[in-house]
């Protein structure tokens, strides 16, 4: 078992510490402080929710995506033949993301996560952190398409030019790259096109390579996940009770990604809760094909209720763990 | 029975503006315990005389006091209703936080939460201002959930408490009533209990309901939403073209409905022209009679500058003079009539 998160952090700590990084946006923006300052916080953040992760006992990290304003626009950003258009809202959350606007041919231009990943693990020390990438598909379905012709060009061409960043990260030495994929769900049937994408992803990574999805219902999937080749593929149980269903079919050529802490409410789980979810993934999933995680990102919840509740998950983990040696 | 005549294609606004800088300043001092409730409280009043001002400057036809009190749309009723407490910030997107509800026990009204501020910004027009308020679903669905075992309990709770808030509305003088409901497309699967609670909200009203719906995927619950009990959907058609005509196309939009038309995107800085403005009515006219037709911003425009709300409005009336005298020309009549029910 290894616990773990999904990818982003809450940004900002609730008084008395400071919203340092709200500030120093807020000034950047108001053109009071260099870009370099900036950066620096960025910087001094990132250590921080590495920090906190590592000592609520989180044992596969991430930076907490602290630089990202949300999911798409940080990588469409970087992007070539893509502009950044309207505000909308991300699946059923009261959150927003910027949508990418498709006017041209999408071509990789610069590293898009690559010096994030390099700085996080430096501060982590011996901590693994995970590098975290939005999936080409759900890309895809996020952006408004003005230049290719159907889903499947546009995810292609997402693909193509997120391969050029899986190159580096592989080269870099990261041992554990995740995509997000929620829109699948919402769309079983373009699973084929699922699997085209990361057989293409998987000739370019040679670590754990995972897929994660939340928000939804999976059982449409159910038959389907085994034929993906990956490594691992992530649930979120809470904000679908009848995604349990799909433990007792589970592949046997999988880890699954056992999102089980509500990272959308904040009524708090007890360890001794997190345990009897844990146990019950055990009759099917062997320990060595288990990663434990909250439901998806923590940024829906505050930020001290976050930390509450990763060091409840690692308790419940460790409790079973206890019980077992 | 009553009848409001309005010219035809009436120029509104969602809901809120922008909060001059003073406002913004006095509400941080007031979190930080600076300065009283009564010293925020007047200057309050004082940001809702401007908005209600610059919207009869303009020459918009139904005014919103502007919602100048409020922070979040959710939050705010949470802050006034037993039942709940308040979260510590979260992000809703760039960097932009706000504080959720959290629900701790049941949800009651002690008091008439929107009533004072609706009388008093009505105070100051004889043109009709809408009574604001959040729907049911919405409050639930944006709120943390610690108390209800189920959210059905927690959403039927508020749909009471709404009911009464608009009844009081009413009662004060309130023509227009607006229930907004913008989490209902985001949760299919819960259609339902929307629909339930949004009968529960408007039951025994008489005045001309609207709910304003936005950034939702509207496929798998149109033909149920169309059939609200309310006069008028508004809907951002500025952001959400590209989806919401082809499914009038395909399923239809009720023909003795009016649309809230936005026209304007409200998250952008830029300030669209006159024409642009003018075209997005005309191709709006391929699908809706004239006399159907509201017309005004994708959403609340509080994220804007005071400046580009009040230029966007403009544009707008500009836009809707244009096109009302071409409509006269066509033979329209320059005036629309609505009736409402005893």
């Amino acid at each position: 078992m290894i616990i773990t998160v999904v990818d982003h952090y809450p940004k900002i700590p609730n008084p008395p510490r400071e919203a340092k990084l709200r500030k120093a946006i807020h000034a950047y923006d108001q053109g009071k402080i260099s870009k370099e300052e900036l950066e620096r916080v960025f910087d001094e953040v990132t250590k921080e929710v590495i920090e906190e992760q590592i000592s609520a006992g989180v044992e596969l990290i991430t930076d907490g995506q602290i630089r990202w304003e949300d999911g798409q626009s940080y990588i469409a950003k970087k992007l070539d033949g893509i502009e950044i258009g309207g505000l909308f809202r991300y699946f059923d959350n009261n959150t927003y993301y910027r949508q990418p606007v498709v006017v041209g041919k999408i071509k990789w231009r610069e590293p898009i996560i690559l010096e994030d990943w390099k700085r996080a693990q430096d501060f982590a020390k011996n901590v693994p952190v995970k590098a975290v990438l939005t999936g080409p598909y759900t890309l895809a379905r996020l952006s408004r398409d003005e230049y290719y012709k159907s889903i499947a060009e546009l995810s292609n061409a997402y693909t193509d030019a997120l391969i050029e960043e899986v190159k580096l990260l592989d080269k870099e030495g990261v041992k554990y790259l995740q995509f997000n994929e929620p829109s699948i769900l919402y769309y079983p049937e373009d699973f084929d096109l699922l699997v085209d994408i990361y057989n293409r992803i998987r000739r370019y990574f040679s670590g754990n390579l995972a897929i994660y999805t939340y928000f939804y219902t999976v059982l449409p999937l159910r038959k389907e996940i085994s034929r993906l080749n990956i490594d691992t593929f992530g649930i979120d149980f809470v904000s679908r009770k009848e995604n349990f269903e799909i433990l007792r079919d589970f592949p046997k050529n999988l880890a699954l990604g056992y999102g089980i802490v509500d990272a959308r409410n904040t009524k708090l789980e007890t360890p001794e809760q997190i345990k009897s979810l844990v146990e019950k993934a055990l009759e099917y999933v062997p320990e060595e094909r288990l990663f434990v995680n909250p439901s998806c990102g923590l940024e829906y919840l505050p930020r001290e209720r976050a930390y509450e509740k990763l060091v409840n998950l690692a308790k419940g983990v460790n409790l079973v763990r206890g019980e077992r040696r | 029975m009553k009848e409001i005549k309005l010219p035809i294609l009436p120029v509104t606004s969602v809901g809120s503006f922008p909060k001059p800088d003073y406002l913004v300043k006095a509400r941080n001092q007031y979190a930080k315990g600076l300065i009283s409730y009564s010293t925020l409280h007047e200057l309050e009043l004082k940001a809702t005389e401007e908005v209600i001002r610059m919207q009869e400057e303009i020459g918009v036809d139904v005014l919103v006091h502007g919602e100048m009190e409020r922070g979040d749309m959710a939050t705010y009723f949470a802050e006034n209703l037993e039942g709940f407490t308040i979260s510590g910030l979260v992000r809703s997107y760039g960097n932009r936080y706000y504080k959720k509800p959290i629900v701790i026990g049941k949800v009651k009204r002690t008091k008439p939460i929107t009533v004072d501020m609706f009388k008093f910004a009505q105070s100051l027009t004889k043109k009709p201002v809408k009574g604001m308020l959040t729907g049911p679903y919405t409050i639930a669905d944006w709120s943390f959930n610690e108390y209800y075992d189920n959210k059905r309990d927690l959403v039927l709770d508020l749909a009471e408490i709404i009911n009464q808030e608009a009844l009081d509305l009413e009662k004060a003088g309130a023509l227009f009533v607006q229930i907004d409901e913008p989490a209902v497309p985001t949760h299919p699967e819960e259609i339902d209990i929307a629909k339930e609670a949004f009968k529960i909200a408007t039951r025994g009203l008489r005045s001309f309901i609207i709910t304003h719906i936005c950034y939702g995927d509207f496929r798998p619950i149109w033909k149920d939403v169309v059939n609200f009990p309310v006069h008028q959907f508004d809907l951002e058609f500025t952001n959400n073209y590209d989806k919401l005509y082809p499914l009038i196309e395909s399923f239809g939009f009720p023909k003795e409905k009016f649309v809230g038309l936005g026209v304007v995107d409200v998250h952008s800085h830029r300030i669209e022209s006159v024409e642009e403005i003018k075209d997005r009515i005309r191709t709006a006219l391929k699908y809706f009679r004239p006399e159907q037709i509201f017309v005004d911003p994708d959403c609340g425009l509080k994220t804007r500058t005071w400046e580009e709300a009040r230029a966007k409005m403009e544009n707008i009336v500009k836009a809707v003079a244009e096109i009302r005298e071409e409509l006269i020309k066509e033979g329209y009549p320059s005036e629309i009539t609505i009736k409402l029910g005893d």
